[in-house]
């Protein structure tokens, strides 16, 4: 009994020393790139320092004035708002109406799921045209547009509204709710893992897109902050500490929405993964 | 809404995370209104550390690539200087007198544009230089 006891927490001691390892691998580019942000020390300095020598916060005083942070912070917020909302509003309409059997659904999964593995750099001349025809180039609406509603985050939904019994909403019916109305007052709210991921998933998507803001955007103070990246990198090269400031600085919402919905988003992506 | 209700809500990580960034960040803005009218004050000694008075201090402002002249001012009889019209985050200052000599330039970091700043060392002016 006790060797069993001892081989058990054999594995798990070096289970969790493997995963201690693999985060520190993982973390580490994160660290470095923090350290350097408050350092400002070159990375191909030898030896490296481990612990940040002198740190001060002043690159992030230069990111914040030397270019318009506060504006492109302002359009990602807004684009990025847009998005959430539009994915977390249409995601589930176009889930909860998956999840009802009518003739063609087959076929609507297999076109969605097929859409899937089209890049959307294949799509965006198209898209770029529809955007112009509707005047929406240079504009919050524009940018957000096709980060509206997203296939992954619809099966995110589909496979979350599955797992609520029937019976409720054949309930529901019976007691005079409008299909909108299941979908507000019955599924959303048993459906918050779902929720969560479609959040995260549509900020994050919305957050780091590059490609689109940059075809659509004409006016500097409409560009998103990984537009200003770019711009901030072409004014000029060593800005070392500045530069990975302002990686640091246009992470930062990323990490800390993530880490506020963790539990909800890994219980969203894996509802429906298991049954029973 | 009953209190306890409300209270629940605001303790919620999804509405207590945001509410005390905002919290944050106003109190920040709060302070930068109080400490953003540009003064820079500072004082002068020359090489054997006595104040120098007449000197005149030069202030730059740092842009990325480049230093420019934002402003001069001379010293007073105990050796203090002042700026009023800092708009920058980011300046140099160098004090020169005639037969005298020539400071290095001082870099001047603040944590935001025109915070009002006092030198902790002085501008030390350097013999023959």
């Amino acid at each position: 009994m006790t060797t069993k006891r001892t081989a058990r927490a054999w594995k798990h001691a070096s289970l969790h020393l493997a995963m201690v390892a693999v985060s520190f691998c993982m973390l580490l580019p994160f660290y470095w790139v923090l350290k350097t942000s408050l350092t400002g020390e070159n990375i191909f300095v030898y030896p490296p320092s481990v612990v940040p020598v002198h740190p001060h916060p002043f690159y992030y005083v230069d990111v914040w004035y030397y270019i318009p942070f506060p504006r492109y912070l302002l359009n990602s917020v807004v684009v990025s708002a847009l998005s959430i909302a539009a994915n977390v509003v249409f995601n589930a309409l176009a889930a909860y109406a998956l999840t009802r059997h009518f003739r063609g659904r087959g076929a609507i999964i297999t076109v969605l799921l097929s859409c899937m593995m089209i890049p959307f750099q294949t799509t965006i001349v198209p898209a770029y045209l529809i955007t112009a025809k509707l005047g929406l180039l240079n504009s919050y609406l524009g940018l957000a547009l096709p980060t509206f509603s997203t296939i992954v985050c619809i099966f995110v939904y589909k496979a979350s509204f599955e797992a609520v019994p029937r019976s409720l909403i054949d309930a529901a019916r019976i007691d005079g709710l409008s299909e909108l109305a299941i979908i507000r007052r019955i599924m959303l709210p048993l459906a918050t893992s779902a929720v969560a991921t479609n959040v995260v998933l549509s900020f994050i998507w919305s957050w780091n897109n590059f490609l689109w803001p940059l075809i659509i955007v004409r006016d500097p103070l409409m560009q998103t902050l990984p537009l200003g990246l770019s711009r901030f990198l072409s004014y000029h090269e060593n800005t070392t500490g500045a530069l990975y400031a302002f990686c640091i600085m246009v992470l930062a919402p990323g990490i800390l929405l993530f880490l506020m919905a963790q539990k909800e988003f890994i219980r969203g992506l894996t509802s429906g993964a298991t049954k029973g | 809404m009953t209190r306890s209700m409300l209270l629940r809500a605001v303790r919620h990580r999804f509405v207590a995370v945001p509410l005390a960034i905002a919290v944050a960040v106003a109190a920040w803005n709060v302070y930068v209104a109080a400490h953003d009218d540009g003064i820079v004050r500072g004082e002068v000694v020359g090489p054997d550390g006595r104040p120098v008075a007449g000197a005149t201090v030069t202030m730059m402002e740092q842009n990325f690539t480049t230093n420019s002249d934002r402003g001069k001012t001379l010293t007073r009889d105990d050796g203090s200087f002042e700026f009023t019209d800092n708009r920058s985050h980011n300046i140099q200052l160098r004090a020169e007198k005639p037969g005298v000599g020539r400071s290095d330039r001082v870099v001047v970091r603040l944590y935001f544009q025109a915070q009002n700043v006092t030198l902790h060392e002085p501008l030390r002016i350097k013999a023959g230089s």
